[in-house]
């Protein structure tokens, strides 16, 4: 039996039946699917279709045909295959698979899906920035062994930090460990968001020790605007 | 001398859109019926709503009725069948037979109405058991209950709870013979799952097939709307056989386009069964001279260019009597094989005139 069966096996059809309710309750879903002809178009102009297992008619014949069990297995799969490039609203009958994948994926983070995870572990220091910083990148992510193909540059300017970021003329990017400085009350807000939201739940169940990290650094911020995360 | 009478056999759609037109005309018109009633396949197969339009059958049969009965123009012979023909285009003398009893009529035309029968599923071969299981139907047993509005396995008088249609039944198919497709039963099955998923929300709606078929409108009144409104899953593939699982049938098939086996429990399996001639086409092709193709369907001058013409000069032919038919094309059929009847007639006519 493969891993996805074993799982599948654990899972009730109730479940599946809830996450495929999950995400035909989407208020995207109806311009997305109408019908599939199973004609392949969306699969010839795929770019991911070409390296993997992977087929975007597939992912919109499940749904169409309500077909509970296989989408509970893409969402466990398959959806993370796709580059989300939309390659596929060339459908005739105006279908947009790649759009009903984006919620097939929305639905496995909220959810917490094991697919979810794996997918997102290559994330992990990213999500973290954004949340943490505001920003996605920053300077000090260049380390020479991350970017062995920039050669001698790479180290040299990780060696210099500091000083080719003072020597930027906004005052705002004389930091190395964010894009730009965020100033105090932005970062505020920015946690507010990320907490009332509820994007930090969908964190913590997706990772549990980087939902550990955020807390502790956005604590003392939130519960000085008074609203404390505990 | 040639008579100003024209003969039209048969009194389902083409036969009284034929008499009707014609009429219309001025010309005399005889209507010959071999039942007791006129309104044919629609009306003695029960259909309910008709393909496309979803106009209710009963109704529509009833004004087509009521546009040629009474009319003074129109000789309606019902309980009658022509046994004999003689002559030709302009003067054919025709024996039409009532109880037993003969007459003989005088007609300068002849239009050919005499339509196609089902396709018997259990004729040819017993591939999905339709006379071993009481939940294994045609699209006429679907067709009559639909139309009583009480869609029920006949096992257990219980609503199904899941339901597929078989397509090509009898259709397209060398084994059987009949290579043709029956151009109709595509809408005819998908327009009955639209019903069935009406009258009973909580069913499952298959339709196994091999290519979809909706021509023009078809596609998006009938095809799109029973995808996606009604959510009827259309799986590309043939059914091989049918088994009894429990109380249940069991099919078998391959799910081509995802690549795997199918072997599914159905409630009720409904055989979309396509068309052939009917006994009466192939009888009065014999008692006219009529050309038939291999199928038994009158042969037409040319399928493309003159789709009314038969090969005996003077007489015509409309609807399913030359092949399969929808009712949009039976309807066009009708009018230009009433022009051409009618325009023989009064063309024989002006030349007997002129001689004289």
């Amino acid at each position: 039996m493969t891993e996805r069966a074993q799982l599948a096996s654990q899972v009730p059809d109730s479940e599946k039946e809830r996450l495929f309710n999950e995400v035909k309750a989407d208020l995207r879903f109806g311009d997305y699917l109408y019908g599939c002809y199973e004609c392949g178009i969306c699969v010839a102009v795929c770019p991911s279709a070409r390296f993997y297992d992977f087929s975007p008619r597939r992912i919109a014949q499940a749904v169409a045909r309500e077909d509970v069990e296989l989408v509970w297995e893409q969402m466990n799969g398959e959806v993370w295959e796709c580059s989300q490039c939309f390659s596929c609203l060339l459908c005739p009958r105006g279908n947009n698979p790649g759009g009903i994948i984006t919620i097939m994926r929305e639905v496995a983070v909220k959810n917490g899906l094991h697919s979810a995870q794996q997918a997102l572990e290559g994330y992990t220091r990213i999500i973290y920035k954004i949340m943490s910083t505001g920003t996605q990148v920053s300077p000090d992510m260049i380390r020479p062994e991350a970017f062995p193909d920039w050669g001698p540059t790479a180290k040299e300017t990780a060696d210099n930090l500091e000083v080719w970021r003072r020597a930027m003329p906004p005052d705002t990017m004389h930091t190395t460990s964010a894009s730009w400085e965020v100033d105090d009350k932005t970062l505020t807000e920015l946690y507010l968001i990320w907490h009332l939201s509820g994007v930090l739940d969908m964190i913590k169940a997706l990772d549990e020790s980087l939902h550990m990290i955020l807390v502790d650094v956005m604590e003392e911020k939130l519960e000085e605007a008074g609203y404390p995360l505990s | 001398m040639s008579s100003d009478t024209l003969l039209i056999i048969g009194g389902g759609p083409a036969g009284l859109e034929a008499a009707r037109g014609a009429a219309d005309l001025g010309c005399k018109t005889i209507l010959v019926e071999r039942l007791s009633r006129l309104g044919g396949t629609p009306i003695s197969a029960n259909y309910a709503a008709l393909t496309h339009g979803m106009r209710d059958a009963s109704e529509v049969m009833g004004e087509m009725i009521a546009a040629v009965d009474g009319d003074p123009l129109v000789d309606i012979r019902l309980n009658t069948s022509v046994t004999a023909c003689s002559g030709a285009a302009g003067d054919f003398s025709v024996t039409l037979t009532r109880g037993g009893t003969d007459e003989t009529v005088s007609v300068g035309a002849v239009i050919v109405a005499t339509g196609f029968e089902h396709f018997d599923p259990g004729r040819a071969n017993q591939q999905y058991g339709y006379y071993m299981y009481d939940d294994v139907l045609t699209l006429q047993d679907a067709e009559k209950m639909l139309k009583e509005k009480n869609f029920v396995r006949p096992s257990t008088g219980k609503p199904p709870e899941r339901v597929c249609f078989i397509q090509c039944v009898g259709s397209r198919d060398r084994r059987i013979g009949n290579e043709y497709c029956s151009k109709v039963c595509c809408g005819v099955a998908s327009k009955q799952a639209i019903e069935i998923r009406q009258l009973l929300p909580n069913c499952r709606v298959f339709i196994f097939y091999i290519d979809m078929r909706m021509y023009g409108y078809w596609e998006n009144e009938i095809y799109w709307p029973a995808q996606e409104k009604y959510k009827v899953s259309y799986i590309k593939g043939v059914i091989s056989e049918i088994v009894m699982k429990g109380d249940r049938l069991m099919i078998r098939g391959e799910d081509t386009t995802m690549n795997r086996p199918m072997e599914v429990p159905m409630d009720i399996v409904i055989l979309s069964n396509g068309m052939e001639p009917s006994g009466g086409t192939k009888a009065i092709a014999t008692t006219l001279g009529l050309r038939q193709n291999t199928y038994g369907f009158i042969n037409v001058a040319h399928d493309t260019l003159d789709p009314v013409s038969t090969s005996v000069p003077g007489v015509f032919v409309a609807g399913a009597a030359a092949g399969p038919k929808d009712l949009d094309d039976t309807m066009g059929m009708a009018g230009a094989a009433t022009m051409k009847a009618v325009g023989a007639i009064r063309r024989m006519a002006r030349g007997a005139a002129i001689k004289a």
